[in-house]
């Protein structure tokens, strides 16, 4: 209904009400006007308050209205007008199209024929948007009598949808009319809708008079003015016009006939029909419900006693005490449908299927009704023919007070009722009912659940849903760290909306809808194979199928998606092969390239110029025939390996300012980077990159180190040409330099073959297996874990920066070899022509050290020697490599999970080093 | 912009074992004898730059110089189907085709006449690549071109390029039988000091154990000069395998010589292959020789002594050790028992190492050509430095005081220029072998540093070879 409509409604139904010479049009049209030709304010005030004068609370709207009008436009004056009358139409608009001329004739009591209220309950717009879906079997099981009956109904029963109830209803009608007995039937029933409205219209005004069980005023149903006494503690609000909930009709004089003096057949003719009103919510005069006790909380509050006719038959009160709880529960159910109507999709969707229970219920009294006027019903058989309905009532009122009483909502409806089946296992009928119930309480759960586990999406206006989007920015506008956070924070599952018989496949639930969500950003579309029908049938586990069908198709399709279109396995190859520095001929090459420029402070490096030899590299090395080598980018961080160990350890932002740029070379700071688009950057995110990086950054700066020593090696070579006696004396500097060689190349042969080999063998082993991305996922981090740990990247051990300390005295040491290089170059060459003599050799080398040295930036004394130097070296080196050792050693032995042994192992592979790791233990040992 | 290296052969022998090598690349790299690539290989992930550049039509041709003073083997490669492979300018025949006659003398003077036109050659190919790493020459010792001409071309090489790496692979003469050669004592002690001098690595490919490896390994009564060079080729292609199909390391020549030579004297390095097969084998005794290959298995096997490529007799007193290893395993690895087999190797102490510095056994874990079949799971190639080296060089050293002693066969040498005034290259080329052979006897001991210095320099040698009795 469009806005418009909806004014002129509530605009129309005030006009009806107060007869004023206007029609909805052109009250709209007063405000609509322009300025120039508008009304003056006071002039629309006067209309609206002509129309509305009937309302208990015109004044207020009008001077509300008032203020409004001073400020504002005035159409937004009437909306907000007719905003104020609305609410309390929204109960008459089903009725006030109803003709109002209709004369009450005879007695209302007997006009409350229960054929009404079938009516009435049909008519009920649930305000619900979850349609009443069919009138199950299995809930007309719950009143046995229906069957035994229903072949005087026999279309009532095979209705399916809504719409054809009501058509059925409609032949029901035709049928009625036929029938001369219930000729007037339609006539009581317009009179009983009249009678509700006109009530709940009264029910605003301030309630004249406070007496309780008043029959004695005589004032006419007709009149405006009649009273209505409210005998419930419910609360306005949750009064519609459906429930009677035992209002007194104040001002109708009952017919009281004297019980005692009937005889007993008529005694029970009368108290039956009594007992019908009574069931149907009516107030009647032998069974009069007790005024509930306002106070009342907990399950009392859903409970009505009733008091009965002391001058009754013993033996007509006494089954009547067993039927009389069945109007209590009826009731009960009613006000807590009224009371809970709105409260979320499941709620509403649980009132819709007790509204056809509400119905079924109608029925059955209907049809006992005929037959106590065919004179054949007696109490004991009426209690029969209820019996059964009276235990199913029960369940379910028990069942909706529990929901009521702690206030479920959602998912914990559905569990409640899920776990009141199993506790019915006894009682077929009602475990049946509630099997019933809780497949219809569930449909607008799983139709959500469908699709999400179809489709992806999430329409979850009341926050019912398991899973929750927490999408805050669009894929595109904020690409750096999107896929980092995608993957843990997009969706989420909320613990307390899970229903119990979907805990068990929430996870599951959760990735399907995740994977889908991925599929669908990659461009594709999500095309289920087979068509989906997700029911809840409590009885079986057969949506636990389609749940797990729905799961295996899209962990499936995203897993393709993911490793044959993209290509997953491809690019970690090359993001192995670039930063992992498994191609080894491009790592040199470049190495070679950008030699000149890295070696430069970090703040004089120019990244165009890496990149551009870069793009040279990988051009003319085998990484030629990678298809993703352009991926490969240069990054120069602003911060050492350390530094960055620390972040990615914390992920605390402060982490990623507070350092500030250090004096640092091209070198330490370089890094590689990958690049890569969706779907493949959920699992090369940045934290991924950032942990390849580390390992990248260790085994490059090693790998340099490496350089280095063979630069010199090749440098040194030289020496083969000096006579045997002459390269001795620099036989401590090539010892030394082989020392270091060793445990450079054992560090990197360790990380490599030992760590990061093996550990990628078990990773492609396990990714031959693996079913979803989440555990791509699992592995990939794993692997990058494991990784990091065992190369002592991880910040407990300072492992790492013992390496990098072995690693800068290598550097040095390499530094000293080469300045030293030329003049002891000179000194021999020179002396292989010279004569040879052990003291001029010592002399000259004495003379160049002392000549040159100073010259070096090592911290060398300058009247060291070229021996003495690298005996400085020596010692330096040796003591640094040794307590690196050691810790390594005594970590080991706290924790023999991990592998560095295996490093201790490579190094003093020989025991070499044993001698001196025992020296210094004792060392420590003693001091 | 790869490391390219510059293949050189040298002579009867070195052209022969260039030969093979050559043949077994193009078939690793899936290149036809006429150098063009087969199809089936045209998306490897290989580099066949290191030893290949493209000519304008895309067919590789091999980085190769063949040098020889007569026509023979020359004549034979270029009578083969893989004749056009080669660049036919860097085929170089001496124009008077005499050949050096087995004298190193002859063949040193003549590539001293020769020089610029094999430097013309030389050069030429160096400046065809991006980054020359270095050369491997392919000759043997005990004749007189790859002896003399290839000492000759090592000297001037080591000269004009002295930042490339020179290797070689030098075939030592088989011992056992009694060589044609009469000269070949001179010869080899006079390549020796060269090799010692001039070259960054020597890999020794002994014909003695080549020829018993052939005989008991293999099942060969008499083998033949091809069966020898498919050995030697097999060892010159593994060996290089790492810079072919790089990995993690070793992806250059300096990578694979430097962790192996700790100081620059001791860089003789000796082989060893396993498992072994010959084509014999495919065919006849399958089932005999196709052991379980494990990685443990391989390696625990490249410490035999029998699978070494180097006869170096007898260790009596059982001091001769590793100064380093390189083994280069091929195949199906997991890379898992590397470390497991490496942990065996170590408990067992199965090999014995320097007493004066660290050294390890690194496993370099290599690709393999995917066109080469291969009938073992896991085939290793070791590498290493071992000490026993020198007896080798004693027992050339004990060959030439035989025949010095008797001044045999020296007119000869003195014909040529460098022996014309006296024989002092001689005498220098004992020295210097002796003292090689002495400081790998010294790297034996853990004094080996402390030894160096106590050295008078310039001392009779007699004095030290007592010490070293001593200790």
């Amino acid at each position: 209904m469009s806005k418009v409509d909806q004014v002129r409604g509530v605009l129309r139904n005030l006009i009806i009400e107060s007869q004023a010479p206007y029609t909805p049009d052109i009250i709209v049209r007063h405000f609509r006007a322009t300025h120039e030709r508008r009304l003056s304010s006071n002039e629309l005030l006067h209309l609206l308050a002509t129309i509305s004068q009937k309302r208990p609370n015109f004044q207020t709207v009008i001077t509300e209205v008032t203020h409004i009008l001073k400020t504002k436009d005035p159409m937004y004056a009437l909306l907000v007008f007719v905003e104020r009358f609305s609410c309390e139409d929204t109960h008459l608009k089903v009725e006030m199209p109803l003709p109002t001329t209709q004369s009450s004739t005879g007695s209302p009591v007997s006009a409350m024929s229960s054929l009404s209220i079938v009516q009435c309950a049909s008519t009920r717009s649930l305000s619900d948007d979850s349609a009443i879906h069919t009138m199950s079997q299995s809930i007309s099981t719950s009143t046995p009598m229906n069957y035994r009956r229903s072949e005087s109904f026999p279309v009532l029963y095979t209705g399916g949808l809504c719409g054809r109830r009501n058509q059925n209803l409609k032949l029901y009608h035709q049928k009625q009319k036929k029938d001369p007995e219930r000729a007037d039937l339609s006539v009581i029933k317009e009179r009983v809708l009249m009678a509700v409205s006109s009530s709940s219209k009264s029910s605003y005004r301030p309630l004249g008079s406070t007496e309780v069980g008043s029959t004695k005023s005589s004032v006419r149903i007709k009149t405006s003015n009649s009273f209505l006494m409210a005998v419930t503690c419910l609360p306005d609000e949750y009064r519609t016009h459906m429930l009677w909930d035992y209002c007194k009709v104040d001002g109708y004089k009952m017919v009281k006939p004297e019980l005692g003096a009937l005889p007993f057949a008529s005694q029970q003719q009368v108290l039956l029909k009594e007992l019908f009103h009574c069931l149907c919510g009516t107030r009647g005069n032998f069974i009069v419900p007790l005024s509930p006790d306002m106070n009342s909380t907990g399950i009392a509050k859903y409970e009505t006693n009733f008091n009965i006719h002391v001058h009754l038959e013993k033996s007509l009160t006494e089954p009547l005490q067993d039927i009389l709880p069945l109007a209590s529960y009826f009731m009960g159910i009613q006000k807590m449908m009224a009371a809970t109507d709105g409260h979320g999709q499941v709620i509403n969707s649980l009132n819709a299927a007790l509204q056809d229970l509400t119905q079924d219920f109608y029925v059955l009294v209907v049809q006992s009704e005929k037959e106590l006027q065919q004179q054949e019903l007696t109490v004991q058989k009426l209690l029969y023919y209820l019996q059964p309905t009276i235990w199913v009532m029960k369940e379910i009122w028990t069942t909706l007070v529990d929901v009521q009483l702690k206030e479920f909502v959602g998912a914990a409806v559905l569990t409640h009722l899920h776990g009141r089946i199993k506790r019915l296992e006894g009682d077929r009928a009602a475990q049946q009912i509630m099997i019933n119930l809780t497949h219809q309480a569930a449909k607008p759960y799983m139709r959500m659940l469908q699709l999400w586990i179809q489709k992806g999406v999430i329409v979850d206006r009341n926050h019912e849903f398991l899973v929750e989007d927490n999408e805050v920015v669009h894929q595109g506008e904020l690409p750096e760290h999107y896929s980092d956070d995608y993957w843990e924070k997009r969706y989420t599952v909320r613990r307390d909306r899970i229903p119990f018989f979907l805990e068990k496949y929430s996870d599951k639930i959760l990735r399907t809808g995740k994977y889908l969500n991925v599929i669908r950003q990659c461009g594709k579309r999500v095309m289920p194979t087979q068509k989906m029908e997700l029911h809840l049938d409590p009885t079986n586990e057969r949506h636990v199928y389609v749940i797990n069908d729905a799961y295996y198709f899209a962990a499936r399709m995203l897993l393709d998606v993911l490793l044959t279109e993209n290509d997953l396995m491809g690019h970690l190859q090359s993001v192995k092969n670039y930063l992992l520095l498994n191609q080894g001929d491009f790592t040199m090459q470049f190495m070679d390239a950008c030699e000149d420029e890295l070696s430069k402070n970090v703040d004089l490096v120019l990244p165009m110029t890496l990149e551009n030899l870069l793009g040279l590299t990988l051009r003319l090395s085998s990484a030629r025939n990678d298809p993703y080598k352009d991926d490969l980018h240069c990054e120069l961080l602003t911060y050492d390996l350390v530094t960055q160990m620390s972040k990615i350890m914390n992920q605390k932002e402060e982490y990623w300012q507070s350092q500030d740029r250090l004096d640092l070379s091209g070198l330490e700071c370089f890094a590689f980077t990958y690049e890569v688009k969706w779907p493949v950057s959920l699992v090369l995110n940045h934290i991924a990159i950032s942990k390849y990086q580390m390992l990248f950054r260790q085994l490059f700066f090693c790998k340099h180190v490496e350089r280095q020593l063979c630069k010199i090696w090749k440098e040194n070579s030289i020496a083969k040409k000096f006579s045997a006696q002459a390269a001795e004396l620099y036989r401590s500097a090539f010892t030394l330099r082989q020392r270091m060689m060793n445990a450079i190349q054992n560090l990197e042969y360790y990380m490599m073959i030992e760590i990061i080999e093996p550990n990628w063998h078990i990773f492609i082993e396990k990714m031959k297996k693996v079913e979803n991305v989440d555990n791509v996922l699992g592995l990939h981090q794993d692997f990058l874990d494991s990784c990091l740990k065992n190369c002592m990247l991880t910040e407990s051990s300072h492992l790492n920066r013992a390496i990098f300390k072995l690693c800068k005295i290598c550097l040095k040491f390499c530094d000293f070899i080469q300045h030293s290089q030329r003049f002891f170059l000179d000194a021999e060459l020179k002396s292989m022509v010279c004569d040879r003599g052990d003291d001029k050799m010592d002399s000259v080398d004495v003379e160049q050290g002392n000549s040159n040295w100073p010259q070096l930036e090592t911290s060398l004394d300058p009247t060291d020697t070229f021996s003495e130097g690298v005996k400085r070296f020596d010692l330096q080196f040796t003591g640094l490599l040794i307590s690196f050792l050691k810790q390594i050693n005594n970590m080991a032995k706290k924790n023999t999970a991990d592998r560095f042994m295996n490093l201790v192992h490579r190094i003093n592979f020989n025991g070499f080093y044993s001698d001196q790791m025992e020296k210094l233990c004792v060392k420590n040992a003693m001091g | 912009m790869p490391s390219e290296i510059i293949t050189l052969q040298l002579g009867q022998c070195g052209n022969q074992i260039g030969f093979e090598f050559w043949k077994r690349l193009c078939l690793e790299h899936g290149i036809s004898p006429s150098g063009v690539l087969e199809d089936f290989a045209t998306d490897g992930m290989d580099r066949k730059d290191v030893f290949f550049y493209q000519a304008d039509d895309d067919h590789y041709i091999p980085r190769a110089v063949l040098l020889d003073l007569e026509p023979r083997v020359i004549n034979t490669i270029m009578g083969s189907p893989y004749a056009k492979l080669y660049n036919p300018e860097n085929v170089y025949l001496s124009k008077h085709g005499g050949g050096a006659g087995n004298n190193w003398a002859s063949g040193y003077s003549q590539g001293d006449k020769l020089q610029e036109e094999i430097f013309d050659i030389i050069d030429r190919e160096a400046d065809g690549s991006d980054s020359l790493e270095g050369f491997i020459l392919c000759h043997s010792i005990a004749g007189g071109t790859g002896s003399g001409m290839g000492s000759f071309i090592m000297e001037r090489l080591a000269d004009r390029y002295p930042k490339k790496l020179i290797q070689t692979f030098s075939v030592f003469p088989n011992q056992d039988e009694i060589s044609d050669v009469v000269v070949q004592p001179y010869n080899s002690l006079l390549t020796l000091r060269r090799l010692t001098s001039a070259a960054d690595s020597v890999v020794v490919l002994d014909n003695t154990a080549l020829n018993r490896i052939a005989c008991d390994r293999l099942h060969i009564q008499n083998p033949s000069f091809s069966q020898i060079n498919n050995l030697v080729s097999t060892i010159m292609s593994v060996s290089t395998t790492t810079l072919r199909y790089p990995s993690y390391m070793n992806n250059n020549l300096i990578g694979l010589m430097a962790p192996l030579i700790p100081t620059p004297q001791l860089h003789f390095l000796m082989t060893g292959y396993t498992p072994l097969t010959s084509d014999s084998d495919v065919n006849n005794q399958q089932a005999v020789n196709i052991r379980k290959t494990t990685v443990l298995d391989v390696m625990r096997r490249l410490l035999q002594p029998k699978n070494m490529m180097v006869s170096t007799g007898p260790d009596k007193t059982n001091h001769h050790c590793y100064i380093s290893i390189l083994n280069i395993i091929q195949g199906e690895v997991d890379p898992s028992q590397v470390h497991k087999s490496l942990q065996r190797i170590r408990d067992r102490k199965m090999a014995q190492f320097i007493p004066w510095g660290p050294t390890s056994i690194q496993v370099a874990l290599s690709r393999s050509s995917p066109y080469v079949q291969s009938n073992h799971r896991v085939s290793g190639l070791m590498l290493a430095n071992h000490t026993s080296i020198c007896s080798l060089f004693e027992r050339a050293l004990n060959q030439y005081d035989k025949l010095r002693k008797r001044g045999a066969f020296l007119d000869q040498f003195r014909r040529e220029d460098i022996f014309k005034d006296d024989l002092t290259e001689l005498d220098e080329s004992r020295e210097t072998v002796d003292s090689l052979v002495q400081e790998y006897e010294a790297a034996t001991r853990s004094d080996y540093m402390q030894f160096s210095f106590k050295r008078a320099p310039g001392e009779a040698k007699s004095e030290d070879a007592k010490a070293a009795g001593d200790h």
